[in-house]
């Protein structure tokens, strides 16, 4: 899922996509920039569960407070 | 009489509401020491005397009158430029935004001033809160009260500055990845970073919907509490503050006895500095005198959750920030909403593998940054990648926190070989802000890290 080869020009498509115009220089500084954290993301120990949602996170929370 | 503006934030408003000293007072010394140093800190990107001694002066007649507000009646606050407050500017560091007139007051400033607080101005922030060091290309950087040629950090970097320097009690920060922690570390000031839902950011800039949290930086732990006791809460404006728990004042007061603070393996203590290593154990020797147990623990993968951290909130700050989108709020575009859609999901896993790894541990404490703060120079992006580099050290030990939603109070424990403050960052369980507003007022009443203030200009 992650890109590990993030390209300039990979990037200024996606800006595209959004409604956005990046230049070359400003499309390399983000692949540069963005290219490791994706990455890092994309690392195999990183799996989640099937029925894990956004709000999940919420649940886990409430459920690890302790007053 | 001592100088009302030495006074911190709890003792300020005791002595007002005593009537031991005046609000006027108060005001006029605040102003005087804005005079003398705001020229050398660029702490603040407005000062509004006139209106703030005409408040003053009201919050006096109101008190001889015997119509005490609240908790802050008639102490003077200002807060990072991007609360707004209805019919003034709020600048949000930015040109763009130059001009631009609130339309209404943020959630958390209508509470202070509903405690009786009112406004002295507005505080310096990097350009849309996007930024560490407190660098700012319009409005020149904010200058370090211990050694102008040092960072703030930020983006709250008007208000480390200015409550470092004595010239505000407290101000309001916001953090997204650091920006209340990292000036509360390098200024020698206390800063807390809640627990999401804990204080409604209605009417305050968003940088990202998911990590946003507004809180306070002061001088002590105890006045964290106090300005947490005005703001936090439920708000129908900003629904993620629905189900989170009201503020618990006696919890915030509890005694640190048998608390059990866990210290982290690796992530958080490699490399270290040997002056910010050396304040650690020194913190945590503190600790167990007060009574603590201190333990050692294993967390997971911390790259892994900094790197989730930066998805999230490169997205939604693309997103938010769209139709004045500019450089490194570009980084977002680059994500396809697969990508950030899975690290959304992955908090929830990521949070309970951090719990499950923390066991029974009431606090893990750890260093705020690897380093005290380094000069305005050798962070300046313009100056090349070494820069950069920099950077990305500065924000490391911060992210994770807010990516998996835990509260985190800095608070000042130490110095370095060069006299600049070293702050330690005590991190909560969900929810758990009082206690680590308990364990700091408990370190505070046993050093004097937080009662030391720079030398005036």
């Amino acid at each position: 899922m992650a890109d590990e080869t993030l390209t300039a020009d990979g990037v200024a498509a996606m800006a595209a996509s959004s409604g956005v115009v990046l230049d070359e220089a400003a499309a390399a500084r983000v692949a540069r920039t963005v290219g490791p954290t994706a990455a890092r993301f994309a690392q195999p120990d990183i799996a989640v569960p099937f029925e894990t949602e956004p709000a999940t996170f919420l649940v886990v929370a409430r459920t690890g407070a302790r007053r | 009489m001592s100088d009302p503006a030495l006074m911190t934030l709890t003792e300020l408003a005791a002595a007002i509401r005593a009537k031991q000293i005046s609000s006027v007072e108060a005001t006029q010394a605040l102003l005087d020491r804005i005079k003398a140093w705001q020229p050398v800190l660029n702490a603040f990107v407005s000062v509004e005397a006139d209106a703030a001694l005409a408040a003053a002066k009201e919050a006096d007649a109101a008190l001889a009158r015997g119509q005490a507000r609240g908790a802050l009646h008639g102490v003077p606050l200002a807060h990072k430029d991007m609360y707004q407050n209805a019919g003034k500017p709020s600048g949000c560091g930015s040109k763009i935004r130059a001009g631009w007139i609130a339309p209404a007051t943020s959630t958390a400033v209508a509470r202070l001033e509903a405690a009786g607080a009112f406004r002295l101005g507005a505080l310096h922030m990097a350009e849309f809160a996007y930024g560490p060091t407190g660098h700012n290309t319009h409005l020149g950087p904010a200058h370090n009260p211990w050694d102008v040629t040092r960072i703030t950090g930020g983006s709250s970097s008007g208000s480390g500055a200015a409550v470092a320097a004595r010239l505000l009690p407290a101000a309001l920060g916001s953090d997204t990845g650091g920006s209340i922690r990292l000036p509360a570390h390098f200024c020698g000031v206390t800063g807390l970073k809640p627990s999401p839902g804990r204080v409604s950011r209605a009417s305050a800039m968003p940088l990202s919907f998911t990590l946003d949290t507004v809180g306070p930086l002061a001088r002590a732990a105890a006045d964290c509490a106090l300005v947490m006791e005005a703001i936090a809460g439920p708000d129908p404006l900003d629904p993620t503050t629905d189900g989170a728990p009201p503020w618990d004042g006696t919890a915030a007061q509890r005694s640190p006895k048998n608390l059990t603070i866990g210290v982290p393996t690796r992530f958080y203590v490699d490399d270290l500095e040997a002056d910010v290593a050396a304040t650690l154990d020194a913190a945590l020797a503190a600790f167990r005198d007060l009574g603590a147990r201190v333990v050692k623990v294993e967390l997971p993968d911390q790259t892994a959750v900094n790197a989730a951290a930066l998805i999230v909130l490169a997205v939604e700050a693309s997103s938010a920030h769209a139709p004045w989108l500019r450089a490194r709020l570009e980084n977002g575009l680059a994500f396809s909403g697969v990508q950030y859609l899975e690290a959304l999901r992955w908090r929830g896993p990521a949070l309970a593998a951090h719990l499950e790894a923390i066991g029974d541990v009431d606090v893990v404490v750890t260093p705020a940054a690897r380093f005290a703060a380094p000069t305005i120079a050798e962070t300046d992006v313009t100056a090349g990648p070494s820069a950069d580099a920099m950077i990305q050290q500065i924000t490391r030990l911060m992210r994770p926190i807010n990516y998996l939603g835990l509260p985190a109070l800095v608070l000042p424990a130490g110095w370095s070989r060069g006299a600049m403050p070293i702050g330690v960052q005590l991190i909560g369980r969900p929810f758990g802000d009082e206690m680590l507003v308990a364990l700091g007022a408990a370190f505070q009443a046993a050093t004097d890290h937080h009662r030391r203030a720079p030398k005036a200009p």
